[in-house]
């Protein structure tokens, strides 16, 4: 991971460095590795209470692993689904050569029949997590919230260890302090002073699904008070952007360097897999399970995969508009990711009634791209700007 | 006109105002003079249409599509569309049969046939969604999806009361109505269950994902209930299922006597007639006319058989298609038959029936519907389609895949490899788009088809 221009303070970077021969280490002591795929909606708690480290796989935008696919699946998997096929296939990733089981969360059909493509290839083991596409009262919280006793059973016999109910509220609030570190950094950029740029901040959380969450926990600490004193520093008149899409992976990250090197400030992130959702917390009640289904199910906002999300995640942007004083959206997706291609008309549509231009750019991850998207967010930008003025 | 119709099953005796409505009908979907003769030519062409059960059925797919489009001027009060929704055309019938107030259909099947295939005009419908959010392009939109936002933007279908879908078969076709509910302000309601059954839990249908299915679709008949103020009883289902299963089993006879046959009976063309007659929402009446059709064409083939007759060449080639055929075009069907390639069975009518059977009509209907191939994950898909090269005894597997369903996609390349290293068959992988009649391309396709078929003929040779 290239880690020029980004906040890190010294303690994270050599622990990012160190994390694959640790993971060794552990594996060599017993300790289980669990990986699982993104989307926020695999508990992360659950994981961690069973002894097992988790690791949400998020690597992407190297053309390698997706290509490598290409003798397993047709082109028209998605690029991200593609390489996490791919990282299988070619085992050079040492994050994913760790894990001793998987969790799939059902969500999109790219990622559901990548979690099938591992299972017929029989390696690593994996736990696919029904999600249900469509909530509409308690019945789905308790049906979700069955599968992850399920799961709980799989971590405990995978692991040995049994899931008290000590340890899961332990490991709840670990990832709660997380996720409101990450909810206190973001929000510092609703003011125009703010000193952590996107990509920075989309960095972080790359590097929180990959790091012990203790540590992980103490450096956002860390980070937070030293940008809460600098927080002063600079005064950014570049437009303000909103981020959206389905997906940036750890290692992709053309589309907020290039809006940066074209003077743009991209001060919020609306991402389903690759940022991690720290909008709430889970309320952990009488029955943990319970708790953690309904936080990570019902408590938030859905995404693209859902079955009726679209209204509530333009109401929620209408929302992060608003309150991080943004003045353009830039709508970034996956090839071949087709919800939210199809989301893409309905919020421009939207989001032109309340003078708010989007621009959509798709792409795979070649690098055949690189110049046209620099032609087209470099006029969007010019386009904001003037708008703005 | 009338020409047209009496090739689709239409008799002398249909009360003038039937043909009325079908007029009416036919000139709102833009139905020309020119169509017409096209539609009689395309009939002649690509389907056995001599035989007088084949039209027993588009008469039925016509007057389905026909009495979906009068809907509310025919009185009814409220429209139910399925799409993508297993078990839709079950509860359909039974919401029909309940009352006359209700009309209930299956997505567009008719639509399919009629404009696709028929006609041959479903393009400038898939330009109308295309137009919007289903852009043509870069991202391969299935355009299964296009055949119902195509017909709704266009006024072409009268706003339904509620659309449903499932949100488990694909989530393409659960966004889409979740954008037409955006738009439109259509209601809609999601079907839904975990598809997430483990390796250990094949082959047989999962108890724990039949009880989630069975629930949701209980749910979805209480909302109908709720905003049509009738109930559907239990016995009510029970004596439709009952009512389909002949219509499912005489079917299933008719498919045997294809597959036994050499010379081959009748192409594959006609496969999605099959797959939409199986569909219609009709009463329980109309289920014992599609029946009394099918077990007229069984007869009719058996007759066709004595005599020798077949559609493709004798010693033909023998192979298991992939996925359905063409839904709105009959094409490569027929150049199937024209290269000499006898296509004896499809994937998604090769599923082994559930051996689990219960006496809750929703239970028994979520139980069977996880068995068909485009739910199975490969570990579930690709057994079957070995079991069904091996019943089949074909000469090579055409491993088409529906580009713009990822559900199927995905499987592709696997079932290749796997059919290849087992069977020591040919297998021709080719992408196309099973709703889409631009995907056609007639010279590369032959040219690909007639190279297959020299494999497979030079395969069985250096087998004997
Ligand atoms: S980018 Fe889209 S298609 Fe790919 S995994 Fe994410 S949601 Fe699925
Ligand atoms: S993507 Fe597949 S499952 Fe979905 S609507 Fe299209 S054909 Fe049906």
């Amino acid at each position: 991971m290239n880690n020029e221009c980004f906040i890190f303070n010294e303690r994270l970077d050599t622990h990012l460095r160190n994390r694959p021969s640790e993971l060794e280490e552990a594996k060599r002591n017993g300790v289980k590795i669990v990986g699982f795929f993104p989307g926020n909606y695999v508990p992360e708690e659950l994981i961690y209470a069973s002894g097992a480290v988790p690791l949400c796989l998020i690597h992407g935008g190297n053309p390698k692993p997706a290509e490598t696919a290409l003798s397993s699946v047709p082109r028209v998997i998605c690029p991200f689904a593609r390489a996490l096929i791919g990282e299988m296939m070619l085992k050079e990733n040492p994050f994913y050569s760790a894990v001793d089981m998987v969790v799939a969360p059902i969500t999109c059909q790219h990622l559901r029949k990548t979690a099938e493509i591992w299972e017929y290839r029989g390696e690593p083991e994996v736990f696919k997590l029904g999600i249900p596409h469509q909530v509409y009262d308690g019945l789905e919280v308790n049906d979700f919230a069955e599968r992850l006793d399920a799961l709980k059973d799989k971590l405990q016999a995978l692991t040995g260890n049994k899931v008290t109910d000590a340890k899961l509220t332990d490991a709840v609030k670990l990832y709660n302090r997380m996720r409101q570190l990450l909810r206190k950094i973001s929000l510092m950029r609703t003011s125009n002073t703010s000193v952590i740029s996107s990509m920075d901040f989309i960095k972080l959380n790359h590097v929180s699904f990959y790091a012990d969450p203790v540590f992980m926990t103490e450096v956002l600490e860390e980070i937070y008070g030293e940008l809460a004193e600098s927080n002063t520093a600079s005064d950014n008149d570049a437009p303000r952007l909103l981020l959206a899409g389905p997906n940036i992976a750890m290692g992709d990250y053309r589309v907020p360097e290039l809006v940066e090197a074209a003077g743009g400030n991209i001060v919020i992130e609306e991402i389903c897999e690759g940022v991690r959702y720290y909008w709430n917390e889970i309320e952990a009640g009488d029955d943990l399970m319970k708790s953690l289904a309904k936080g990570y199910l019902t408590d938030r906002v859905p995404c693209a995969f859902m079955s009726s999300s679209a209204g509530k995640r333009l109401e929620f942007m209408t929302k992060l508009i608003s309150d991080f004083h943004v003045s353009g959206v830039i709508w970034y997706e996956l090839l071949d990711c087709e919800v939210y291609d199809s989301e893409a008309y309905f919020f421009t549509q939207k989001l032109s009634e309340q003078n708010i231009p989007m621009l959509i750019l798709e792409a795979d991850y070649g690098t055949a791209d690189i110049g046209q998207f620099k032609t087209r967010i470099e006029a969007f930008i010019e386009m904001v700007k003037e708008e703005v003025e | 006109m009338k020409e047209l119709l009496k090739l689709c099953g239409f008799t002398d005796k249909e009360p003038e105002t039937e043909l009325a409505r079908i007029e009416k009908v036919f000139k709102r979907l833009g139905i020309t003079d020119e169509d017409i003769e096209t539609g009689k030519q395309r009939l002649h062409k690509y389907y056995d249409i001599d035989l007088q059960g084949l039209r027993k059925v588009f008469r039925l797919i016509i007057k389905e599509l026909v009495n979906a489009i009068l809907a509310k001027e025919d009185g009814r009060e409220k429209l139910i569309y399925g799409f993508m929704c297993p078990g839709i055309d079950l509860l359909g019938s039974a919401f029909m049969t309940k009352s006359d107030k209700v009309f209930s259909i299956h997505h567009s099947w008719a639509f399919h046939i009629v404009i696709g295939c028929i006609f041959g005009k479903i393009v400038p419908v898939l330009e109308d969604a295309e137009k919007t959010w289903l852009k043509a392009g870069a991202v391969a939109h299935c355009a299964n999806v296009k055949t119902i936002a195509g017909p709704l933007s266009m006024g072409l279908f009268p706003n339904p009361d509620m659309l449903v879908t499932s949100a488990y078969t694909c989530e393409t076709s659960s966004k889409t109505l979740d954008i037409l509910h955006e738009l439109y302000d259509i209601p809609v309601w999601y079907i839904d269950h975990f598809k997430d059954r483990a390796i250990t839990e094949y082959p047989g249908p999962s108890d724990r994902v039949a009880k989630l299915t069975a629930e949701s679709i209980k749910r979805f008949v209480e909302k109908v209930q709720s905003i049509t103020g009738f109930e559907i009883e239990d016995d009510l289902l029970i004596q439709v299922k009952e009512t389909k299963r002949k219509l499912e089993k005489a079917i299933t006879e008719m498919r045997k006597i294809v597959i036994n046959s050499d010379p081959l009976l009748i192409s594959s063309s006609h496969e999605n007639i099959w797959g939409c007659l199986l569909s219609l929402t009709s009463t329980i009446d109309g289920i014992e006319e599609a029946t009394d059709a099918i077990n007229m064409l069984c007869n009719e083939l058996k007759e066709k058989a004595a005599r020798g007759e077949g559609d493709v060449e004798k010693g033909a080639p023998r192979v298991l298609a992939i996925c359905p055929a063409g839904q709105t075009d009959p094409r490569l069907e027929y150049l199937l038959c024209e290269v000499g390639i006898a296509v004896v069975g499809i994937d998604f009518t090769m599923g082994e029936k559930s051996k689990k059977h219960s006496d809750d009509p929703y239970l028994e209907m979520a139980l069977g519907s996880q068995q068909v191939s485009l739910e199975l994950p490969p570990y579930g898909r690709i057994p079957l389609i070995i079991n069904a090269c091996k019943k089949l005894k074909v000469n090579g597997v055409l491993d088409r895949y529906h580009v713009g369903c990822r559900a199927v996609v995905a499987d592709a390349l696997l079932i290749e490899e796997a059919v290849k290293k087992e069977l020591g068959i040919p297998v021709m992988v080719m992408e196309w788009e099973n709703f889409d009649p631009r995907s056609y391309n007639h010279q590369q396709f032959k040219n690909r088809l007639e190279i297959f078929r020299e494999m497979m003929i030079e395969n069985t040779g250096n087998k004997s």
